[in-house]
């Protein structure tokens, strides 16, 4: 049985780490680097750097504090946001990056998934996915910081995605994202049930406990965390001995 | 701590700026390049390397560096491969039909299985997080690479194809992966390779890299 | 149809300009530019930053809720709200911060949008009480119907109505003070004259909110002044007797809208949409109405400022984002056609869509618009100036 990975997740814009409610509302909670590096001090398996709104404003600016990141944090780092084309991807991994995640370019280019993928590995290409609720069990996937509609189905588009070469799924529910109400569980079942790949849970997590369901029920093989850290409402540590205490194995740190 | 003077060797292929950072944090003078005069004037090297094998091979063929490679290790120089890099040392690799490697430890690379030893399907890559163990040759890893770390420190991961060595005596530590033993550490004396990315892995990472700068 | 005097009647000048410091262009009504060419919303919003004490503004506040607070379970405060973040946060803050006991009133939206109901659901459950009022249905539609076709706005005879609400329940509840969010004159590029004072004078709303449309133009349409009474104010009298005064909160607190709406989802149970509304990026603000689309869509027409330039101009004064950031969101989503409710909004109205796009164009001044192959271009979008 594989380990669930415990990721800290970081919204950027510009200079500053944000957190947003429904993928909406740029509040500023600090420094990127600052809170990086606590996290990985306090034994983060992994981060995550999304750029939310470089595709909102047409833009991508992430090499700065990637770059930056890689000085101090010695895991792998995942940075998505912007990412355009394999030139951007290359940039970006240049600049100390393990892994690119890709939404907005990925559904309107599909193929930029097997070019980044076939060049760098699957491994190294993230599909980035916003999944917001429509029906009854039926996601559909957004773009843009959950601006734009896509008009595809979630699991059908990640079935694609992975077959054209995505090693692994980021997938953010719009609907849980910054509520703290919990992740959406089926959502997360409706997704590892269709592909082998590993799919990290992100969007809702209120409490340590969350990541329970999460992982048990729903198969999700990483989670990523980002309010619950960033509001200091509790730590890697605590999350993952919590983990532990639930029988999930994790990596063990001390 | 002295500065050391290392060269991790640029053939167009692996996460070197991540290496080169994470060597730079423990106390070492990194230089990255692909000339074969610096590759020989230093008394470390390390081999990065992220991909396929047959591509890697290539690429390290048309700078002209497999020889140099094979040159500094019959001098003595330290040398660590790291994930792609560390298969590279063996023999050769089944990955995509039969290539030769640099044949430093003697062994080849064949594919992780895509089914566990109970028979379930498992997904490969081998991504993530796993524990070093000490293989079945093995009580302790005092004077080793590995001395100060524990066996169940957990590393980071990220691979298709794993090495086989020859002879037990050149496997360090392994870790396990669908119920069967994955070579994680390979060490004949002074060519050492890690599976895992040591400069991904956290403290227990650097604290492997900073033991190579020792040894 | 005969093509409006934008121009002449709204007082525009000829020439587009666009304030250095947000996306506001100088054909906002009332707005003005310094020597600079920064707008006096923004200048204002440098003033609140720099050099207002809000410590005095707060004891102020403190001084004010003394005054009026009655501690004996009578309501001692009107806050109008939708349900939105603005009025929740006026709201919350009197309730449990100043302990005050706040009688919130709304006034129906014309068509209510499902999201915009459960916040006000969820508003009222977290511990507020409210009044709704909905006036005669069938007259409403008329006189939508009615401002469409002559003001150019749909949204007059709501916002008439929704103005006065409050008076009437001050009146009527015998209360004499109410409490809106921030003064929208002030924050947002109007008539800055209120700028340094709490309050606004009574008889001062007729000015900017009827569009100098008197209640005869409707008698003469066929809506009668007993159907007008619930748009129109309570008799003056009544509201002096009453004493009646109208505050801002904005005076008061550092007013931020995007606080606020994490300040609702923290404390009165305020979700934002999951998607953003058409003409804009935005998922928080003015979420509650159908209808309010094509109000937002005909001041596009009419001025050239959509609703993704109102929301960034603000979001830019706030520091939320640049400049630069809004241009992108302008470009990308300003003058978007509010399709979602079109049918809708043809059906309320009783109008064909034919009619509808002829009103539409009848808007259109030539100092703002142009048709290059069919299609209608703004002459002078803010990511071609300077």
């Amino acid at each position: 049985m594989r380990k669930a990975r415990l990721i800290a997740r970081l919204d950027v814009k510009g200079p500053n780490l944000i957190k947003g409610i429904h993928l909406e509302g740029l509040r500023v909670i600090g420094s990127p680097n600052e809170h990086a590096v606590r996290y990985y001090e306090q034994g983060a398996d992994e981060l995550i750097y999304m750029d939310c709104v470089a595709s909102l404003y047409g833009r991508n600016n992430l090499s700065d504090i990637v770059k930056s990141a890689a000085e101090n944090v010695f895991i792998p780092i995942t940075v998505g946001g912007g990412v355009r084309s394999v030139e951007d991807a290359t940039h970006l991994l240049r600049c100390g990056a393990d892994k690119v995640a890709v939404n907005t370019a990925a559904v309107a280019n599909p193929a930029l998934i097997s070019e980044i993928s076939r060049r760098f590995g699957s491994q190294c290409m993230v599909l980035s996915v916003e999944a917001k609720l429509v029906g009854e069990k039926k996601w559909e996937a957004y773009t843009d910081n959950g601006r734009e509609r896509t008009g595809l189905d979630v699991v059908e588009w990640i079935k694609k995605g992975v077959s054209l070469g995505a090693g692994e799924v980021l997938l953010t529910s719009v609907d849980r994202e910054g509520t703290r109400k919990g992740f959406d569980v089926s959502l997360m079942q409706a997704v590892t049930r269709e592909v082998s790949v590993p799919v990290i849970a992100s969007g809702g997590m209120g409490e340590a406990s969350d990541l329970i369901a999460v992982v048990k029920e729903g198969y999700a093989d990483a989670v990523a965390m980002a309010d619950i850290l960033h509001y200091k409402r509790a730590s890697m540590r605590d999350i993952r001995s919590v983990a532990l205490s639930a029988d999930i194995e994790v990596r063990r740190y001390e | 701590m002295n500065k050391q003077e290392l060269t991790v060797i640029d053939y167009g292929m692996g996460n070197l700026l991540s290496v080169k950072r994470a060597l730079e944090h423990c106390g070492a003078s990194v230089i990255v390049s692909s000339d074969p005069a610096q590759i020989l004037s230093v008394p470390r090297l390390v081999l990065p390397g992220v991909g396929a094998f047959g591509d890697a091979m290539a690429e390290l063929a048309r700078r002209e560096l497999s020889l140099v490679i094979k040159e500094a290790a019959s001098r003595g120089t330290l040398i660590m491969g790291i994930c792609l890099g560390m298969q590279m040392l063996l023999d050769e690799s089944e990955e995509f039909g039969q290539t030769a490697g640099l044949g430093l430890i003697p062994g080849k690379v064949v594919p992780i299985s895509t089914l566990s030893s109970d028979g379930n399907r498992q997904k490969v890559p081998h991504i993530g997080w796993n524990d070093l163990v000490l293989p079945a040759a093995k009580s302790n890893w005092d004077g080793t690479l590995l001395q100060g770390i524990s066996p169940g420190d957990a590393f980071y991961f990220v691979h298709s194809f794993m090495a086989s060595p020859l002879h037990q005596e050149h496997r360090l530590a392994d870790c396990v992966y669908g119920g069967v033993k994955v070579s994680a550490v390979v060490a004949k004396d002074n060519i050492i390779g890690c599976q895992f990315h040591p400069e991904k892995s956290g403290e227990v990472g650097l604290k492997i890299l900073r033991r190579f700068l020792t040894l | 149809m005969e093509k409006r005097n934008v121009v002449e009647q709204y007082n525009l000048p000829p020439n587009v300009r666009f304030c250095k410091k947000c996306t506001i262009s100088n054909q906002r009504p009332r707005i003005t530019f310094d020597e600079q060419g920064v707008c006096s919303a923004c200048n204002f919003a440098e003033y609140k930053r720099k050099k207002v004490d809000w410590k005095e503004r707060e004891a102020e506040l403190l001084e004010l809720c003394d005054k009026h607070r009655k501690n004996n379970g009578e309501y001692d405060v009107i806050v109008p709200c939708s349900g939105g973040k603005d009025g929740s946060f006026v709201a919350h803050q009197l309730k449990y911060k100043y302990g005050m006991n706040p009688l919130t009133v709304t006034w129906a939206p014309l068509k209510a949008t499902d999201i915009g109901r459960r916040n006000l659901d969820a508003f009222i459950a977290s511990g507020f009480d409210n009044v709704l009022g909905t006036p005669n249905g069938k007259v409403t539609r008329q006189l939508t119907h009615l401002a469409f076709n002559y003001l150019g706005d749909p949204f007059q005879p709501f916002i008439y109505g929704q103005t006065n609400f409050p008076l009437h329940m001050a009146v009527k509840y015998k209360v004499p003070l109410i409490m809106y969010g921030e003064n929208g004159e002030v924050e947002y590029g109007g008539d800055a004259k209120n700028a340094f004072r709490p309050d606004r004078d009574i008889q001062d709303h007729d000015k900017h909110y009827f569009s100098g449309l008197p209640p005869e133009f409707w008698t003469e349409h066929g809506i009668s002044m007993a159907d007008l009474k619930p748009f129109m104010a309570p008799a003056y009298e009544e509201i002096m007797h009453n004493n009646t005064q109208i505050h801002f909160f904005g005076y008061y607190k550092f007013w931020d809208p995007q606080e606020n709406f994490y300040y609702c989802t923290e404390n009165t149970g305020f979700i934002p949409n999951t998607e953003r509304s058409e003409g804009t990026y935005s998922k928080y603000a003015s979420l509650d109405d159908c209808i309010d689309g094509y109000h937002y869509y005909l001041a596009y027409i009419k001025f050239g400022i959509g609703r993704t330039t109102s929301d960034a101009a603000h979001e830019i004064r706030d520091g939320k984002i640049t400049r630069e950031e809004g241009i992108a969101l302008i470009k990308k989503y300003d003058g978007e056609f509010p399709n979602k409710y079109l049918n809708d909004f043809l059906e309320y109205c009783a109008i064909t869509q034919d009619k509808f796009y002829e009103v539409i164009d009848s808007w259109r001044s030539n100092h703002l618009w142009e048709k290059r192959d069919g299609v209608w271009h703004l002459k002078h979008p803010i990511w071609e100036s300077k």
